[in-house]
């Protein structure tokens, strides 16, 4: 076991390398000065220009700056803002508990959807119910997010006005972040309607966010549920005269979740890639919004530790996924 | 009153009006402590009829039957919940491949006390004490371990002992076991099929054992049930079906065992294979592969019908000298 986890522990940093070396080169190939971005209309003149470039370091080899790069991020400093001036890092903790949250709640909702509807689907192989929750989950799957998230707040915010269009709470109320986590700051704050509020915000995001992991798992959960379905095991448990209920609910899906929890995993890379879009369409103050943002003001160091940071969260999500999935799998446990 | 009762159980597959008979009008009993062998090629029904009698026929195979009684109780016509629990606890399975019948997620433990607990209740102390019992009786060594052992660490034999413990968890009166032997090593076939026969008497239990294996029911059996296609070709004690086979099938069944073909360069075989679903023969099933067969046999099909004390579906049923009664000589085809 521990032996595995160095194992996979040593995969990571290979990883991470490839991660700085694509993320530093890539938005350099951008068009675009970070310089000129700054200066905005007035523009600045070529002495000023040169030692701004001196400033940012833009002055030695590309090679260089990377390195130097390399070894900032080593000793935990990504860089600071070229906008804000703010140390990246700090920004990206105020802001990324407002992407967890998000995510969590559509990763929430895809699963206590998505396995529900496979297992019906697969219960019920060729029949209507199981054409509809599959036609359901196809269009789910082919549906752009940003599409999706304008089609729910036309119809929910606008036409009927259940859900508010954008943010996290009402102007209504304030107060100081604890956790980070708006459900919980809200409850711990006191005041009344807030929980609610924040709530409220979440819906439409969670389901703009959750639906193609939902689709996904969906997918996934009835296929791996008919193949667990046929097997002797299932026969045998019935043979011993268990309700259906129980045969379907313990015998079946417990062995059909193994492989939804690996797809499950790689949904969180999924997720907190559409989480940029969902965040953007619904002002959602988190990393995704940030990210477009730095990106558009060629803000280099937050665009590379924004996505180095992400980088890292989703390899740190695989890594206990697939130590996970030793819990749900006894045969994968006592192997390694 | 017989403990079984089976009376023309017919199992179809596939469309109302064009369906596949995988059971063709199979009727036998089981009584108290008794051991009926039901013998056939695969493909022949046997499973199949013992499904249905479990209940464990899934739509879109229909199951009808003249009469389908346990103790007495029309196991056909009771509501499901009623008939779940006598599966399991008065009538229980053992399935032919003990490494894909355990549950690869669940102890050994939680798969036996799990049909204890449906079906006879208790604290969890005293279920836990009834399945260390249990894998004594099974003669699992060091049962304490076994206990918190998952399927994935057990050998064949080992699985397959756990499977009859948790089979036998609830004192069935009837047990069945389909092909308890075919996937294991040769060496423990026979511990297995000792340990089954002395569980059944020692509780008395009816046992339904299904096998293409001769020689295991010559030895098991009482009474011995020869299938073939879905239909029953020949029934009767088995002493004397072994001495004297009066279905040509048997006959050719019992002349491929090794030690009757002694004096012979090569083992003897059937040619041919079991009739699927879209080769049945309009006449005799068999009579493709049927070295006595005529014109008759290919053109109508025989009814089963009692020869000598026995039942035989045959035309011209063979007499203690191995030969076809009732025919012309010079007749076969």
């Amino acid at each position: 076991m521990l032996g595995f986890l160095f194992r996979r522990l040593g995969d990571i940093i290979p990883t991470f390398f490839g991660v700085t070396l694509l993320v530093f080169f890539l938005i350099r190939l951008i068009p675009g000065d970070p310089i000129l971005m700054l200066a905005g209309e007035r523009g600045v003149d070529a002495e000023r220009y040169a030692e701004l470039q001196a400033q940012y370091g833009f002055d030695q080899p590309i090679i260089v700056q990377y390195f130097d790069y390399l070894v900032g991020v080593f000793q935990g400093d990504l860089g600071k803002s070229f906008v804000t001036k703010k140390p990246v890092i700090d920004e990206f903790l105020t802001l990324f508990p407002a992407t967890v949250e998000l995510a969590l709640m559509g990763i929430l909702f895809a699963v206590f959807i998505g396995v529900p509807l496979g297992v019906l689907a697969a219960i019920n192989r060729g029949k209507w119910i199981d054409h509809l929750t599959m036609s359901i989950s196809l269009t789910g799957y082919s549906m752009p997010i940003f599409w999706w998230a304008l089609l729910l707040i036309m119809f929910f915010s606008t036409t009927l006005g259940w859900t508010p269009v954008s943010g996290r709470l009402s102007v209504m109320y304030f107060f100081e972040p604890v956790t980070g986590f708006m459900l919980i700051d809200s409850l711990l704050s006191g005041e009344k309607g807030a929980f609610s509020s924040a709530v409220s915000h979440l819906i439409l995001p969670t389901i703009a966010l959750g639906t193609i992991p939902m689709a996904v798992i969906a997918r996934m959960t009835r296929s791996s549920m008919l193949e667990v379905l046929g097997e002797e095991y299932i026969r045998v448990a019935r043979a011993k005269g268990l309700a259906p209920f129980r045969v379907i609910m313990v015998h079946a899906l417990r062995n059909a979740l193994i492989p939804v929890i690996t797809v499950i995993g790689l949904q969180v890379g999924v997720l907190l890639g559409g989480a940029i879009l969902t965040e953007t369409i619904f002002s959602w103050p988190g990393i995704g919004k940030w990210i477009i943002e730095a990106m558009n003001r060629r803000d280099y160091p937050t665009i590379q530790g924004g996505i180095l940071m992400i980088a890292f969260v989703v390899m740190t999500m695989n890594l206990i996924v697939d130590l996970l999935y030793g819990v749900v799998n006894p045969r994968i446990r006592h192997k390694r | 009153m017989a403990l079984l009762e089976v009376k023309n159980l017919t199992v179809e597959f596939g469309s109302e009006d064009k369906p596949f008979r995988a059971v063709d009008s199979v009727s036998y009993s089981v009584d108290r402590g008794e051991v009926l062998g039901i013998v056939g090629e695969s493909g022949s029904g046997k499973s199949v009829s013992s499904l249905a009698v479990m209940g464990l026929i899934d739509f879109p195979g229909r199951v009808t039957a003249d009469a389908l009684t346990f103790d007495g109780q029309d196991l056909l016509t009771m509501p499901a919940k009623r008939r779940r629990q006598i599966t399991g606890k008065d009538i229980a399975m053992i399935f032919q491949d003990p490494m894909s019948a355990l549950n690869p997620c669940f102890t050994v433990e939680a798969q036996i006390m799990e049909a204890l607990k449906v079906h006879e209740g208790g604290n969890k102390k005293q279920r836990r004490e009834r399945t260390l019992d249990l894998l004594n009786q099974v003669g699992i060594p060091d049962p304490k371990s076994r206990m918190t052992a998952y399927p994935h660490q057990l050998s064949g034999g080992m699985s397959q002992r756990i499977v009859i413990a948790m089979a036998i968890a609830c004192n069935p009166r009837l047990l069945i076991a389909d092909e308890p032997t075919t996937a294991l090593d040769v060496t423990i076939q026979a511990q297995i099929i000792d340990l089954l026969l002395k569980l059944q008497e020692d509780s008395d239990m009816g046992l339904l054992l299904i096998t293409h294996d001769l020689a295991l029911v010559s030895e098991a059996a009482n009474r011995i049930q020869v299938m073939y296609a879905g239909q029953l070709f020949e029934s009767g004690p088995a002493d004397s079906i072994f001495a004297a086979p009066r279905h040509p099938y048997t006959q050719a069944l019992l002349e491929a065992l090794p030690e009757r073909s002694e004096g012979h360069d090569r083992l003897r075989t059937i040619p041919g294979v079991v009739p699927g679903q879209y080769d049945r023969p309009a006449g005799c099933l068999l009579a493709p592969r049927c070295r006595y067969a005529n014109e008759n046999c290919v053109k109508a099909r025989p009814e089963v019908s009692d020869f000598n004390g026995r039942d035989v579906r045959c035309f011209y049923p063979l007499n203690d000298q191995g030969q076809p009664t009732g025919m012309a000589t010079g007749e076969t085809v």
